[in-house]
């Protein structure tokens, strides 16, 4: 499926077209003998957030995960079918994953910093594209920091654990850690479940910033998350995705009736 | 109501058993300090006039409802003045102040008046210890314990003081941490990436390794190291002038490494238990920032495990000094000629004889043959043991609490 001409885009009103950053085409997946994705055909636009929506056990997560083949740790995955970056396909069994991965960064459920320094997280992932240390190191990891709206938070606590900040610091230090290796996508799942209203609130105006720069892709259980969020929703079911466009027409003017239920809470 | 009542029960129970257990430990580490304390105590110098008109001077060491055991003046040698009184053949007895005791340089104790000191060079110490109070005699029992801990045994081997095994149960400490350290994570780490039936068959061995009981590690370190490698060492550097080992004799090397086998399965699964322990979310975390397996274990887990790293080395010291019986078949003497760590080059001197704290316990308390002398000794050398060992693992449990409390919100 192609982002459908019937569904404009709502960023700004206008009509252009965005690139496509990641094309999932066919996609099947199975753990053991469970099938788990279907027929999965996605386009996700460029430098935009989407947001795949859906009851629990629907694939949301596991569909995020083979976009930086992160299910490949879980004994007993498989999958078929194509996901494209750019000319790469991610599927593919020769596909290099650490490089792969250093294009497609994630963003766990809870926050899950190191128990090392905030510095050294931020430059665990600079660090292995072989960026020992220097001025270059340090130049990055204050960029990443700014990025992620945390630098004039922790500027004098680098060197302190980054087990010691609060929750919704942890999660941004995580996203700094993962944009500080200059990655195409990010992969966001759930990332606001376990932070408190004002730190949610905090992390979406900072997701919003990101989506400038990077093609964001976020699995939410919050219905008014995804509306106020995403610019495209897809509407996941039992492994296959019901619908998919621009958010705005999407809940307020769904095609199937399986998406209505699922946005109004009728759903099952 | 009754299984409220049985609860409370339990708890009492449970209560008064761990209120046994801290009583227990510290029943026990204070006699263990106390008596070795104990041992440089001075004792009361008493004055027997005899039926006979004679008098002695000796320090009372046993006795019984018909004599009483004294420790008289040691004219010639350590322990050739112990003598044997009939209570009915004292006539008077007095603890005069004016008493000087002394100590020499032989590990002889003599006594005499006061008036009468002569001059003596090979004195040590000499002391009114009738005269003395408490606190002097407290000064003194440090002083003795100091000299006991800074100078070497005389050739008796319960005079004098235990340097060289205080020195050789630290070094074999230090020896056998470098083996065995670099030797254990690598393993538990190999344990904790790989999967299938050789990992399997390494962990089953591991904690065989960990149940064999310690003198069997002294036999393999005997056969396989000293004789063994240490044999053929021989033949191939010294096969001009074999009449005496050098490699194929007992010695620190060869007691380091059989240690670090000895304590090799500990620190295995003390480090691998740590590596389990950490939250499968942060190996997530790792891997899709690009890293691999091993760039996970060796840049995230293996650094936020260093708490299990430092128990394993807890547990390996411990073993290290407490495990004397393997140490006896590979290296230690009673007696050395010479410390393994020394002032000429190269400094460490892994084919030598050492000796061990532990070893000197089981010397002094049996292999003396002034009992009387050794059994204080023994205490006084397992309470420097004692002390040793809870002085490394305090260095090293400080460290770990220090890393706990810097990731205590790990796993949450």
């Amino acid at each position: 499926m192609t982002i459908d001409a019937r569904h404009h885009s709502p960023a700004g009103g206008l009509d252009v077209q965005p690139a496509v950053a990641l094309r999932v085409a066919g996609l099947r997946v199975w753990y053991e003998r469970r099938q788990v994705l279907d027929g999965i055909e996605l386009a996700i636009p460029d430098k935009r957030i989407t947001a795949l929506i859906g009851p629990s056990g629907s694939g949301k997560s596991s569909l995020l995960r083979c976009l930086n083949r992160l299910n490949d740790e879980i004994a007993g995955f498989r999958m078929e079918g194509q996901v494209l970056l750019g000319e790469v396909d991610v599927a593919a069994g020769g596909t290099d994953v650490q490089e792969l991965r250093r294009r497609v960064g994630m963003v766990f459920q809870r926050p899950n910093p190191f128990p090392l320094s905030v510095h050294d997280n931020v430059a665990y992932g600079l660090r292995l594209l072989g960026l020992r240390r220097g001025a270059e190191l340090e130049r990055r990891v204050e960029a990443a920091l700014h990025a992620a709206g945390l630098w004039d938070e922790v500027a004098d606590r680098l060197d302190g654990s980054a087990l010691e900040l609060s929750f919704g610091q942890q999660q941004r230090l995580v996203i700094a850690r993962a944009i500080a290796v200059e990655p195409e996508v990010l992969l966001l799942d759930e990332p606001a479940s376990a932070l408190d209203p004002a730190a949610t609130l905090h992390l979406e105006e900072l997701l919003r910033t990101l989506a400038q720069r990077y093609t964001l892709v976020l699995v939410t259980h919050n219905m008014q998350q995804a509306a106020r969020m995403a610019d495209y929703a897809a509407f996941l079911d039992a492994g296959r995705i019901v619908e998919f466009g621009a958010t705005d027409s999407l809940f307020t003017n769904p095609r199937e009736r399986l998406t209505e239920d699922f946005i109004t809470g009728r759903h099952r | 109501m009754s299984g409220r009542r049985g609860d409370a029960a339990g708890t009492w129970l449970l209560g008064g058993l761990a209120a046994t257990a801290v009583a227990a430990m510290l029943a026990f580490g204070a006699y263990v300090l106390a008596s070795g304390f104990g041992a440089f105590w001075p004792a009361r110098v008493v004055e027997l006039g005899l039926r006979d008109g004679s008098r002695v001077l000796g320090e009372v060491v046993g006795g019984d409802a018909r004599a009483i055991a004294l420790r008289g003046s040691e004219r010639l040698r350590a322990g050739d003045a112990y003598l044997r009184i009939a209570r009915a053949d004292i006539v008077a007895q007095s603890w005069p102040s004016e008493v000087v005791a002394i100590l020499h340089a032989d590990g002889r104790r003599t006594f005499m008046r006061g008036d009468a000191v002569a001059s003596d060079d090979s004195a040590v110490e000499a002391t009114r210890p009738n005269a003395l109070s408490l606190p002097a005699r407290l000064g003194l029992s440090l002083a003795r314990a100091a000299r006991f801990i800074a100078t070497a045994p005389e050739a008796g081997g319960v005079g004098g003081g235990v340097l060289p095994a205080l020195a050789g149960t630290l070094t074999l400490v230090l020896l056998t941490s470098l083996f065995v350290m670099p030797v254990g994570i690598g393993a538990a780490a190999f344990l904790h990436l790989r999967r299938g039936p050789a990992v399997r068959i390494v962990r089953a061995a591991i904690d065989t390794l960990a149940g064999v009981p310690s003198i069997v590690y002294g036999v393999v370190g005997l056969g396989l190291l000293v004789h063994g490698l240490g044999g053929s060492l021989d033949r191939v550097l010294h096969a001009d002038r074999l009449a005496v080992p050098t490699w194929g004799a007992g010695g620190l090397l060869w007691a380091a490494l059989t240690m670090a086998l000895l304590t090799l399965p500990v620190v295995v699964i003390s480090v691998e238990e740590g590596l389990q322990r950490i939250p499968e979310s942060l190996r997530g975390g790792s891997l899709a920032l690009g890293a691999t397996r091993e760039e996970t274990l060796w840049r995230m887990s293996l650094p936020a495990a260093r708490p299990a790293v430092l128990t394993g080395l807890v547990l390996a010291i411990t073993r290290t000094c407490g495990a004397v019986a393997p140490l006896m078949l590979v290296g230690v003497v009673e007696l050395a000629p010479a410390l393994p760590l020394d002032g000429t080059f190269p400094y460490l001197h892994p084919a030598r004889q050492f000796m061990h704290l532990g070893f000197s316990v089981h010397t002094a308390a049996l292999a003396s043959t002034d009992a009387i002398r050794g059994v204080p000794h023994a205490y006084a050398c397992a309470a420097l043991l004692v002390v040793v060992a809870i002085t490394l693992n305090l260095v090293a449990i400080v460290l770990r609490n220090r890393l706990r409390e810097r990731y205590r919100e790990l796993g949450t």
